[in-house]
């Protein structure tokens, strides 16, 4: 390719690129200025703005309330995760690597199964009964560990292919080490990186997940979304304000958590 | 005595045996070398005598003391894999210091033992790298030096050299040879390759198919191969059945013959007469395959002159050593 071929090649590429993020972020930017403008109907641009929508948001216990429940249902079913899956991946992975065929089709039911038909079935096996727990949010983590589940089995199961962890183990065991302080030692550090990006997958999917929360829990464990859908009758720059708090969250929560993983090396 | 004895071992997954009846003994300082196919045994023996694989059955021992029921932390053996097994989350210095870290060496004298190993291997400049900054054959004198810094009774070396270039390969294994002599450590070395091990061992175990097929100094395995397979994988013997050999010899013999190809001289004057089918040059080497007496041969001639360059198609005669004919089972 010629030199003046090139010039335009690169300047539609760029095109192309400014083009989709406007797309993505116009939207974006309609709701940031709609949550602080005071009144926006009849005009191009709002009347004039104000941070009242926020302090209005950020005072509503309601709301508060409806957060931290969220971070929790989060937090909780990624510590369950991690609990479980970190051993089951080492155990498939290290003893039983045949496993892993099974373990691949086990992992895609969460997604097979449509989050209304899967809620069903859970109200009827957990609505009564001695594991009677649909409205706490004991079977929101049960139901978001399913979710997370098939995130983070891949991420981990690529780390640990990386890694080539049978010599691993066998070179740590030669050297002295317990199988116990192989893993925690050799085996967990390697593993840093396909866990913390399946956290983070797992938590902005999860933190923003409705059909299960209004479903399994509703108003009785309020969640965000369940919160942000209950709230959809009152003031639209609320809303707006109310949007713009959780995508921010989530970015700053992602990016601080990012900035923390960084590899030393 | 022997240092190292391995008594009727034998090992089998199922109803499919790896290698069955094993014996063998090693004296201390020497490098010996586990050579044959790949699916030979030869890898599955070596995780054996480290305790990584169980054994089905026989005894192994290490200066008396037997190794089978031991756990593979206690048996005091160093490995060197051949996908290196580094631990990646790891500088080279915290490699080498594992297997110290596990034997709650004091900190000082940790330092130190990983400073020598690592000058040892000449990597004194790297302790600070992680293993994902350094090139292949760096990866493996750090796995070597980590093996090392724990004074292992016995270095166990899994096809060291197999994921390097031919360059790093050859200057590697001196280095491995060097620093064994130097610390009269009891070696045990597997490889596919003949040349690694022809050059590097005192004595060479040649496998086939879950068994020893012959063992002795690189000279006799060379020069006195025991049976066809053996006359097969070393060298590039010509392996002639009883009626090619009385034909080519013009008298009667009994038994399949093997005959080196640098044992056969080609001149104007012989006593066979033959014909060059193709020659192709191996640098220093010229090997021409050749058809005497309706038998084909291969023929290696030093190549030191144009002299000992002969046209594809030119009539030759052949002369063979009596000596380099070898009978074989």
């Amino acid at each position: 390719m010629s030199r003046a071929d090139a010039i335009p090649a690169a300047l539609y590429h760029r095109i192309v690129v400014w083009l989709l993020f406007l797309i993505l972020l116009t939207p974006l930017a309609g709701t940031l200025l709609y949550s602080l403008s005071t009144s926006w109907s009849a005009s191009i641009l709002p009347d004039g703005l104000t941070f009242k929508w926020y302090l209005a948001l950020w005072s509503d216990q309601r709301f508060l309330d409806a957060f931290g429940q969220s971070l929790l249902v989060c937090f909780g079913a990624l510590a369950l995760s991690v609990l479980l899956i970190l051993p089951l991946l080492f155990v498939v992975h290290y003893h039983f690597p045949k496993l892993d065929g099974l373990m691949n089709i086990l992992i895609l039911l969460p997604f097979a199964v449509p989050p209304v038909v899967s809620s069903v079935g859970l109200l009827q096996l957990y609505g009564s009964g001695p594991l009677a727990m649909t409205g706490t949010p004991w079977i929101l983590i049960g139901c978001y560990f399913t979710i997370a589940l098939p995130f983070m089995y891949r991420a981990i199961t690529n780390n640990l292919q990386a890694i080539n962890l049978p010599d691993l183990m066998d070179a740590a065991h030669l050297l002295g080490a317990s199988t116990w302080k192989a893993a925690f030692l050799v085996v967990l550090p390697n593993l840093r990186k396909g866990l913390m990006v399946s956290l983070f997958l797992s938590f902005s999917f999860l933190f923003g997940e409705f059909v299960f929360a209004n479903m399994l829990v509703g108003t009785r464990y309020e969640t965000l979304q369940v919160y942000l859908n209950n709230m959809k009758n009152s003031s639209g720059h609320f809303n707006s304000a109310l949007v713009i708090s959780y995508f921010f969250f989530v970015l700053v929560f992602t990016w601080a958590a990012n900035r923390l993983n960084k590899d030393k090396s | 005595m022997s240092y190292l004895s391995i008594r009727g071992l034998h090992k089998s997954y199922g109803t499919t045996s790896i290698f069955s009846d094993i014996d063998c003994e090693i004296g201390k300082g020497e490098f010996v070398t586990l050579l044959g196919p790949s699916g030979c045994g030869k890898s599955t023996l070596l995780r054996c005598i480290a305790g990584l694989t169980e054994v089905g059955g026989g005894q192994i021992l290490l200066d008396g003391d037997d190794l089978v029921p031991q756990a593979p932390q206690k048996r005091g053996i160093g490995m060197v894999f051949q996908s290196y097994a580094l631990f990646p989350n790891m500088t080279v210095q915290q490699n080498v210091a594992f297997g110290l870290r596990m034997q709650k060496v004091a900190k000082e004298e940790s330092a130190e033992r990983v400073r020598e190993a690592l000058a040892m291997v000449e990597l004194g400049d790297f302790a600070a790298r992680y293993p994902h900054q350094l090139s292949g054959g760096q990866c493996q004198r750090v796995a070597l030096a980590r093996s090392l810094v724990t004074r292992p009774r016995l270095l166990l070396l899994d096809e060291p050299l197999s994921a390097l270039d031919a360059r790093i390969r050859k200057h590697l294994r001196e280095q491995i040879r060097q620093i064994q002599r130097e610390l009269g450590l009891t070696t045990i070395f597997v490889t596919h390759d003949q040349e690694e091990a022809l050059v590097l061992s005192d004595r060479i175990f040649l496998m086939n198919a879950g068994q020893i097929v012959q063992s002795g100094d690189a000279e006799t395995l060379y020069t006195a191969p025991v049976d066809v397979f053996a006359a097969g994988f070393i060298g590039n013997y010509n392996l002639l059945d009883a009626s090619q050999a009385s034909r080519l010899l013009d008298r009667p013999v009994s038994s399949r013959i093997a005959i080196r190809p640098e044992a056969i001289q080609i001149g104007s004057q012989g006593k066979i007469e033959a014909q060059i089918r193709s020659h192709s040059l191996l640098g220093n080497v010229i090997r021409y395959r050749i058809e005497a007496r309706g038998v084909e041969l291969l023929v290696d001639v030093l190549n030191r002159s144009a002299d000992d360059m002969h046209a594809n198609g030119q009539r030759i005669a052949l002369n063979i050593d009596a000596n380099a004919i070898r009978e074989v089972a």
